[in-house]
């Protein structure tokens, strides 16, 4: 255990300067911002120069690169960094609109895992079959489909159609939060009609948002099986007449690794597919609060939500980097 | 019992394919044809193999149709970009918003317009939109690959091959990058950066005259370039980090090789043993990854137009299209169903013929496919 701890150390230490460096980028991003939208803060064409002035001043962005810099990571760091448009701190409209596409990537994860892992073990074992070559387009037609076209598709078919789900506005949060994910504190807390409605505005998002990885993850899963299985040791196991649910059991537990990281990975990929899939469905998340306040040329928001989805984004992989030791001794190096 | 092939019709204009390259190389590399016979022996038994796969033959089959349509598509649509029906008529629901298959009388250009595929909220023709869309789609994705990936590769062979603080500088720089969503970091840099990029833009007239021509795009849309260039700009940078990771991956394996070894002490430069030696004997990955990412920069092009970032209207581009007519949808489907659908099977035809490269390149499922090859192209000489 103790090469675990050293291991996690080491880890978690690599973490900072990672987070570093994302502040650089997002600092470069609002550096190349021209200093024109202090005009478009204080209201067009018609603003004073006074104002405009002194939105530049409250911004900094008469000061050198460092003041710059130093102004918005202690923004983010301290919550004080005022969004232009609507005076409250950014964080705290981030922190409303986070639940929603928290919410949005769990259901989505949880589409690709039920659908992926089950789809991946079947072509494993009936490999080169008609089931095989069906998986294997179907993962390549996952990743061709634009998120946006199959979503506007399947609203013509569950919506406009059949009206089997719902795309206006979003359940309220139940009233004792205990996770902060709504879908998760309705179930919990026994508020059943809550939950249904959770489920009937988000499961189709969800779908498809998740359906871009399910193909992707059932491949890997079919590879990473395959391997585990033409191990030696299988074969030991075999000679020893275990019988044949029991040999799958352990050749999943040695393809379980590889699909960890797999899944890391397809979290990142969801995380960077809610911008569209908020806008195709009409969610109030993060993502499209960001395309908003692009349109708005609301630029502080831009900076902060940038560096959200990265802070998620690292520490996703940090958590799968962990998880991925924990499962498997060897890589402990 | 082994299978036989014969030879079909793609096996022979694969023949020609790899004897005009060999000739096209010759011209410059004298007796290169002579040389080379196993190498090209080689690529055409590659070929020969990509030929038995069905799916790979779908996908060259789209991605020739797609690389059609992005040099002539502009010259196929019946009407430029920019003709805009609604104000050649009276009519306006005529035109507006038209259904499919229906067509439409307008009386000041005296002409008569059909819509194949509908048309949008001005009244243009989709199906000229779709064809001069494919030309935004088709150099985006063009530029974005030929900047973004040889960067990519430099990098990581620099980085793999010397080793030490060079290595662990490029990698974190590459690590920052890599700690974003890809579609985040270019979403946010795409619209932070227009302005920058239209000024630069504006002080170079050559330039922006070749931007202009090289899009198929008239000359009042000088002041849109900047946006366009700027989801290029922010996908080149998303892009690049991938491929440096992967080259420098597979260098460090590469130089620990003995060959490396007898050209550094026969006292090659660094130069010419990253780029003429370890760099050859990894692009074979590489090159899937490429062809994969081709439909993969498409995507992301009609995403990124699909939030309104890129190309303004009224420039064609198939993510546009979408974003524009999604507020008409569901009546007008059709400005959602058909870029939408035209964009998947781009996307799935780089998708496919990727995924048959990958077999192809790889040695332990060709074989088999060559040793039938192989015979077959032996029983074909001797009938000859």
């Amino acid at each position: 255990m103790a090469e675990l701890k050293k291991f996690l150390i080491r880890r978690i230490l690599t973490f900072v300067p990672t987070i570093i460096g994302v502040t650089l980028i997002v600092f470069l991003i609002a550096y190349v911002i021209p200093a024109d939208p202090a005009k478009a803060w204080a209201g067009g064409e018609k603003a004073s120069p006074e104002a405009v002035e002194r939105i530049k001043e409250r911004y900094h962005l008469n000061d050198p690169w460092y003041a710059q810099y130093i102004f918005l990571v202690k923004g983010i760091a301290t919550n004080t960094l005022i969004d232009p448009r609507t005076s409250n701190p950014v964080l705290d409209d981030i922190r409303d609109r986070f639940p929603v596409t928290f919410q949005l990537a769990i259901i989505a994860f949880i589409f690709t895992l039920i659908i992926g892992i089950p789809l991946g073990l079947i072509s494993a074992l009936k490999r080169n079959s008609i089931v095989d070559t069906i998986v294997r387009i179907f993962a390549l037609i996952g990743v061709s489909t634009p998120v946006f076209w199959l979503g506007y598709l399947l609203i013509f078919v569950f919506f406009v159609k059949f009206r089997i789900t719902n795309l206006a506005g979003v359940p309220p949060t139940p009233a004792t939060q205990i996770t902060h994910v709504p879908i998760i504190d309705a179930l919990l807390t026994g508020e059943f009609t809550l939950f249904k409605q959770h489920l009937a505005r988000f499961w189709l998002p969800g779908f498809v948002l998740g359906f871009m990885g399910t193909g992707v993850l059932a491949r890997f899963v079919r590879n990473s099986f395959l391997e585990a299985i033409s191990g030696d040791y299988i074969e030991f196991l075999k000679a020893k007449g275990v019988p044949k649910l029991k040999i799958y059991r352990h050749a999943l537990k040695n393809a379980l690794v590889p699909i960890v990281t797999v899944l890391g990975l397809q979290f990142g990929g969801l995380l960077g597919g809610t911008p569209i899939t908020e806008t195709v469905f009409a969610l109030p998340g993060m993502g499209s609060y960001a395309i908003q306040s692009i349109q708005n040329l609301d630029f502080p928001v831009i900076v902060a939500i940038t560096f959200i989805y990265a802070l998620i984004y690292v520490t996703a992989n940090l958590v799968v980097d962990i998880l991925y030791a924990v499962i498997d001794p060897r890589v402990r190096y | 019992m082994q299978e036989e092939y014969k030879k079909n019709i793609f096996d022979k204009i694969a023949d020609k394919l790899v004897y005009g390259i060999a000739s096209f190389i010759s011209l410059f590399k004298k007796d290169w044809k002579a040389k080379n016979k196993s190498k090209m022996e080689e690529w055409r038994l590659m070929l020969y193999a990509l030929n038995r796969s069905p799916p790979a033959l779908i996908g060259v089959f789209l991605v020739i149709i797609f690389i059609l349509l992005g040099i002539f598509g502009p010259r196929l649509a019946t009407w430029r970009y920019n003709y805009f029906p609604s104000l050649y008529t009276m009519n306006f629901t005529q035109v507006v918003l038209a259904p499919p298959g229906s067509k439409a009388y307008l009386e000041f250009a005296n002409t008569t317009i059909t819509y194949p595929l509908g048309a949008d909220h001005f009244g243009r023709d989709l199906l000229s939109l779709i064809l001069s869309g494919a030309r935004t789609s088709f150099v985006v994705s063009i530029i974005v690959i030929s900047l973004g990936v040889p960067l990519g590769i430099v990098l990581g062979l620099i980085a793999g091959y010397k080793g030490g603080k060079v290595d662990e500088l490029l990698m974190r720089i590459t690590d920052m990058f890599l700690a974003f969503p890809a579609l985040i970091l270019a979403i946010a840099l795409s619209a932070v950066l227009p302005e920058r990029i239209q000024g630069f833009i504006e002080s170079h007239v050559l330039l922006q005259k070749f931007v202009l021509w090289i899009f198929a795009l008239d000359t009042r849309e000088a002041g849109n370039l900047g946006r366009l260039l700027s989801v290029i700009l922010a996908m080149i940078i998303v892009w690049w980090p991938v491929y440096a990771r992967i080259t420098r991956g597979s260098t460090l394996t590469e130089k620990e090789k003995l060959y490396i070894e007898a050209a550094r002490a026969i006292g090659l430069s660094s130069w010419t043993i990253m780029f003429k030696h370890i760099l050859p004997n990894i692009i074979g990955p590489i090159l899937v990854y490429i062809t994969l990412d081709f439909g993969s920069v498409v995507l992301m092009e009609a995403g990124l137009s699909f939030l309104g970032l890129g190309a303004t209207p009224p420039i064609a581009d198939w993510g546009r299209i979408v974003y524009d007519g999604a507020q008409y949808f569901p009546k007008a489907w059709w400005l959602v169903f058909y870029p939408g659908l035209i964009v998947m099977l781009v996307a799935l035809g780089w998708n496919l013929l990727g995924d048959g490269l990958r077999d192809v390149l790889d040695p332990k499922t060709r074989r088999s496919i060559e040793f039938k090859v192989k015979k077959a192209k032996g029983e074909g000489e001797e009938n000859a």
